[in-house]
């Protein structure tokens, strides 16, 4: 009783009545002009994206295979390890891996591929910024937490488990999760199940993002839908999938050249970039060098 | 599922504590009386969208907006919100499911929009609007009803009237909350989902308030795209608005598909900035 009473003197002395946990929209605004994006490598992708994979969303990334999806997710969970006296988020990262395409050495050439980076646009300075063990490839790689996958009841009960991870671990800044539709493709028959169980898994993906102020990014799948009387490539899982992530970006070919296209942001203005897969990792496209498509 | 129990006898007495506030009925005077005094019409910010609406958005009423993906339903909210802060109509208040609402979009559309008064500067004709849009995120049907008896239980204590009061209250979106619980063969999912429409709908009536509500879009037959949530949200909202937008233009075309007062089948089309 005394507690009604208060709230209700609370409400009547000044200004409007805020609920727990609710924010006006003005300090959200000085939170999210604070907040750094995770930088992909290429600098026109990160100019479109408005500096890089933005915290506190989900994004959804899609394309063809052989585009170059698990090397943008293996950079980024690369990149948010940049320590932040070199401009970077200093976190660590959580690899959700469904197929089986991470390769350890590959993530360690783009390591080593990212540290000369730093040091190549660093060089003015004598000395190292940080501690020069953070800059080895071996913490890096120590610092990405990697989960295998093999069925979606192994996926969805990493998600659950993920709750008390990020408790424990409070630096994790992304979650990279190669691929989201792999496991949910094959072994269900009811349709109407696997659209509540991904529901309820983006809905859980999201909260994360929110709470641990972590960047999620899925890598999905293409697949045909006849549209209109031709087959058209449009990504898996569906419509109802298509509203489970806060932005969406699709990888293409454009001629020979690898482009990325937003294509749904509440934030960003559709717009398309070239990038570059090399022996570093993601890079911009270098003007010399057209790189043949492998057939 | 056990929890869902508690929520039946929390429905029903709250519907009986609120009859015995008030006489449970109203003859058509008393009505036309509470229509004229309090169930204005609130603009959505966006004259073609006010244009097919009749002036907007009713308070007391829960509008559905429905369309595909990245067809500008969020924008459409967003901007409604910046119409009724900027109009000092009331507060907004948004509940936010996907991750969508950004601050940042909010401010760069006030700063394309015209300052009503010339007076104002910049910096804080920002700070004024934003200042009343208050932002949550919800995850869980459950997370929803709870914050939506919070807030009957604040607006039953606040004085009407009050020019801080919400006026708008926006959930983007139901789906992604009802989708997850909805379909299997127990009907709870279809029970909690026509239990929290008609709270909503109390609220928009008892508080004067406007509920806008977004939803997505599911394959039916034949490749169509139909509302999601099936039949036993279909009949929940007043006004049902269906948006489309071609790939990469920024011009959404709006229609009517359900409507109290005005046909279904008007068609109008407003315009996304940049």
């Amino acid at each position: 009783m005394s507690a009604s009473i208060a709230m209700a003197e609370s409400s009547r002395s000044g200004g409007h009545a805020l609920l727990d946990g609710a924010q006006t929209a003005w300090d959200m605004l000085s939170e999210e002009q604070m907040q750094k994006p995770i930088t992909t490598g290429c600098e026109e992708l990160d100019t479109i994206l408005g500096g890089g994979i933005q915290c506190k969303a989900v994004t959804e990334i899609g394309g063809i295979p052989g585009i170059g999806k698990t090397q943008l997710g293996i950079q980024l969970a690369v990149n948010v390890q940049i320590p932040v006296q070199y401009g970077g988020l200093g976190g660590k990262a959580v690899y959700i891996d469904t197929e089986g395409s991470f390769m350890v050495e590959r993530a360690h050439q783009i390591i080593e591929g990212c540290i000369a980076d730093l040091f190549e646009n660093f060089e003015h300075r004598k000395q190292s910024l940080v501690c020069p063990d953070i800059l080895q490839p071996n913490s890096f790689l120590a610092n990405i937490f990697y989960f295998r996958i093999c069925s979606y009841t192994e996926q969805i009960a990493a998600v659950n488990y993920l709750e008390k991870f990020l408790e424990e671990h409070q630096d994790v800044n992304i979650i990279v999760v190669d691929s989201i539709t792999f496991h949910f493709r094959r072994d269900f028959d009811d349709l109407a199940m696997r659209t509540r169980v991904l529901g309820g898994m983006s809905s859980k993906l999201m909260r994360f993002a929110k709470k641990h102020n972590l960047a999620v990014v899925l890598l999905n799948q293409v697949t045909t839908k006849f549209v209109d009387g031709s087959f058209q490539l449009t990504l898996a899982l569906g419509d109802s999938w298509s509203h489970a992530c806060t932005n969406r970006i699709i990888l293409y070919w454009n001629g020979n050249e690898r482009h990325a296209y937003i294509d749904k942001s509440p934030s960003l203005r559709s717009a398309s970039a070239p990038f570059q897969v090399t022996s570093k990792g993601i890079r911009n496209v270098t003007s010399n060098c057209k790189r043949v498509r492998m057939m | 599922m056990g929890s869902v129990i508690l929520w039946i006898p929390f429905i029903i007495t709250s519907g009986i504590e609120n009859c015995s506030r008030q006489p449970p009925w109203f003859n058509g005077l008393e009505l036309l009386e509470d229509a004229k005094q309090n169930k204005h019409v609130l603009p959505s910010g966006c004259e073609g969208i006010d244009i097919l609406l009749e002036g907007g958005f009713r308070i007391g009423q829960l509008t559905e907006i429905v369309g595909p993906s990245s067809s500008g339903k969020t924008q459409m909210c967003l901007r409604s919100a910046l119409g009724v802060a900027d109009m000092n109509l009331g507060s907004v208040f948004f509940l936010d499911t996907c991750n969508s609402f950004s601050s940042n979009r909010i401010a760069s559309m006030i700063n394309q929009h015209t300052a009503t008064s010339v007076e104002e500067d910049g910096e804080t004709r920002v700070k004024r609007i934003m200042s009343r849009i208050l932002c949550q995120s919800v995850y869980d049907i459950f997370e929803l009803l709870d914050i939506l008896r919070q807030l009957e239980n604040r607006l039953s204590y606040q004085e009407k009237s009050n020019g801080n009061s919400i006026r708008l209250l926006i959930i983007d979106s139901i789906a992604t909350l009802v989708a997850p619980i909805l379909g299997s063969k127990n009907s709870q999912g279809r029970m909690l989902t026509i239990s929290t429409g008609i709270l909503l709908k109390r609220i928009a009536n008892d508080y004067n308030l406007s509920v806008l509500v977004t939803n997505q879009m599911v394959g039916g037959q034949r490749g169509h795209l139909k509302p999601a949530l099936g039949e036993s949200w279909k009949s929940i909202p007043h006004v049902q608005l269906l948006l489309s937008r071609d790939k990469g233009s920024t011009i959404c075309g709006i229609s009517i598909l359900k409507h109290t007062t005005i046909g279904s089948g008007r068609t109008g089309k407003f315009v996304i900035h940049n």
